[in-house]
């Protein structure tokens, strides 16, 4: 449905995105992973037409954004990092506002349905200067709904918000995800796209380090994690990076972590390891230490992975 | 044409959501109220002398004694207002990142600008609205002439539109509202400055030219036949191209912020 073929974005001599291409399919959640400054931004703004691109494009059922601005902005609904808000309105107005801006033929209606939908009823007549945070967010989530788009991209919806309205954030977007709508979610937060997201799209500098569905990923990217407990950890790094395939062995609270590449080595390791005491050995893929092995790493498997 | 009028009616409103539509129309009423009545005082006195003068007396009138120069005073105050007004129509929205809602809608950006420009151009009608009980004062005490109060009106529009889109312009080119405002305010000082440069000018030879480049291209000069209820064709297609210029390159600049 979505279609980002070699996106490039140069902002003068700095390169902020460089070549990326992905496909989301209709109705599929996508995380989009990176650290900050890695270009999340950037590639949202160019698929919501609020951007241009140096070269490449982005289509929407085959219609370029760029060239039908008109028909692709209709069906995109866009939550950005900091929510557009005109904070001298009434929450109400703001929406019906942002309604008649996208074009809904019955902007009052339209309003009405969307502060219902996103839980913005208690607080519909006040000014949004007044309000918090979580519900500025929700004034957000209301203005990328109030079209009812079938496309809906987010951008760290969660940054700055309190664990109690990251929550109810969170419950918030998970339903709208499953309402038959495609959506793209950007993140440095781990938990947030493993809870929601069916596949994840990572890139890191501008450039794509891998994509495929959240279970595979691992493989997709050619990196395991393992965790490791021993009883005598002395030596125990030296041992296992002479295992050939593991690419790094550091401690972490007690237990250490290997990043292999390749097949699965966990005989190995285990065999290595029991010399030292092997207490307990997890093959857990977590993604914090994949995407933390992947960004550290500088000569990232990118085009082995993007297949 | 329907999501222009949904910005501009944003616009107006916003003026009115914060002290400075309610400060602005307050400090414009009263201030207009003072050149009236400076006008007056100085239309009694001036009556009052002329009275003696049996020619003097058949040249006192009304519109050339009193309409006309508390319009054409009165211009100063929208010279000073108007870079205020303008300020944060694009400034604003660029700093708190609701510009993005704009960008990411299903309008062109010539909607934006002019929806910008009307709302603001909207709620400088609510200050004329505000200054209405002085031509209703002389129409009921005195003889003005209606066409000349009207044409009065006119350039007062006109000059406020020009205005406006030089401080819409400015607003385009920076995030912070006070540098818009300065830089509008240093524009309409010059084009308002130009009036003053030509007077001082021969009517001979070089200085003849520069005077005559000057006097087309003074913004303020132009409503002064205006305000003595002459309309003069090339008077509008003046302020029309004006205006069209300014529009054109906050256009042109807007455009740009997809790009950068």
């Amino acid at each position: 449905m979505i279609k980002v073929e070699n996106l490039t974005k140069r902002y003068g001599a700095t390169t902020a995105v460089s070549g990326i291409s992905f496909e989301v399919p209709k109705g599929e959640v996508v995380g989009f992973l990176g650290p900050n400054g890695a270009g999340k931004t950037t590639t949202m703004r160019i698929i919501t037409g609020s951007l241009g691109a140096t070269e490449g494009r982005v289509t929407l059922d085959g219609q370029d954004v760029f060239e039908h601005p008109a028909e692709t902005k209709r069906r995109i609904g866009y939550l950005p990092e900091v929510p557009p808000l005109y904070t001298d309105m009434r929450v109400r107005d703001y929406v019906r506002f942002a309604g008649k801006l996208k074009g809904v033929d019955d902007p009052k209606a339209a309003a009405e349905k969307v502060i219902d939908r996103v839980g913005l009823r208690p607080v519909a007549h006040r000014i949004i200067d007044h309000l918090s945070k979580g519900y500025r967010q929700r004034c957000g989530v209301a203005q990328a709904l109030v079209h009812d788009p079938d496309v809906l991209i987010l951008d760290e919806p969660y940054s700055g918000l309190d664990p109690a309205q990251r929550l109810e954030i969170r419950e918030l977007l998970q339903e709208l995800a499953q309402e038959e709508r495609t959506v793209i979610l950007s993140t440095h937060v781990l938990a947030d796209i493993e809870a929601m997201c069916e596949r994840v799209v990572i890139i890191n500098q501008g450039q794509m380090v891998g994509q495929g569905p959240i279970d595979e990923l691992s493989s997709v990217l050619g990196a395991r994690s393992i965790m490791l407990t021993v009883a005598r950890p002395q030596g125990l790094q030296d041992t296992l990076m002479a295992v050939q395939g593991v690419v790094s062995v550091e401690p972490q609270g007690g237990q250490f972590r290997v990043i292999t590449e390749g097949e699965d080595l966990r005989e190995q390791i285990a065999a290595a390891a029991i010399t030292h005491g092997l207490l307990e050995l997890s093959g857990r893929q977590s993604l914090e230490d994949i995407f933390l092995h992947l960004t550290r790493t500088q000569t990232a498997p990118d085009s082995g992975a993007e297949a | 044409m329907r999501n222009t009028f949904a910005i501009a009616g944003r616009e107006l409103r916003s003026y009115f959501a914060t002290p400075v539509g309610w400060l602005s129309l307050t400090g414009y009423v009263f201030l207009t109220g003072f050149f009236f009545l400076a006008f007056l005082l100085y239309y009694n006195e001036q009556a009052a002398t002329m009275g003696f003068n049996p020619y003097g007396e058949a040249d006192m009138n009304v519109d050339e004694w009193l309409v006309a120069p508390f319009f054409g005073n009165a211009n100063i105050i929208l010279l000073f207002l108007c870079p205020a007004l303008t300020m944060r129509l694009l400034a604003e929205d660029r700093k708190s990142k609701s510009l993005e809602l704009l960008l990411t809608s299903p309008i062109s950006t010539t909607e934006i600008v002019l929806g910008k420009y009307l709302g603001a151009l909207g709620f400088v009608l609510v200050l004329f609205a505000g200054t209405l009980h002085y031509p209703a004062l002389l129409m009921w005490m005195g003889d003005p002439d209606p066409g000349i109060l009207a044409s009065c009106y006119l350039s007062w529009t006109m000059m406020t539109a020009c205005f406006m889109a030089v401080g819409l312009m400015a607003s385009a080119f920076t995030e912070n509202q006070m540098v818009a405002m300065i830089l509008a305010f240093g524009l309409l000082l010059i084009f308002w400055l130009l009036g003053w440069m030509e007077s001082g000018l021969g009517s001979t030879g070089f200085q003849a030219t520069i005077k005559e480049v000057l006097s087309f291209a003074s913004l303020v000069n132009r409503t002064e036949d205006m305000q003595k209820g002459l309309i003069h064709t090339k008077d509008l297609v003046y302020f029309a191209s004006f205006i069209g210029f300014f529009l054109f390159v906050t256009h042109q600049r807007v455009e740009a912020y997809r790009w950068r």
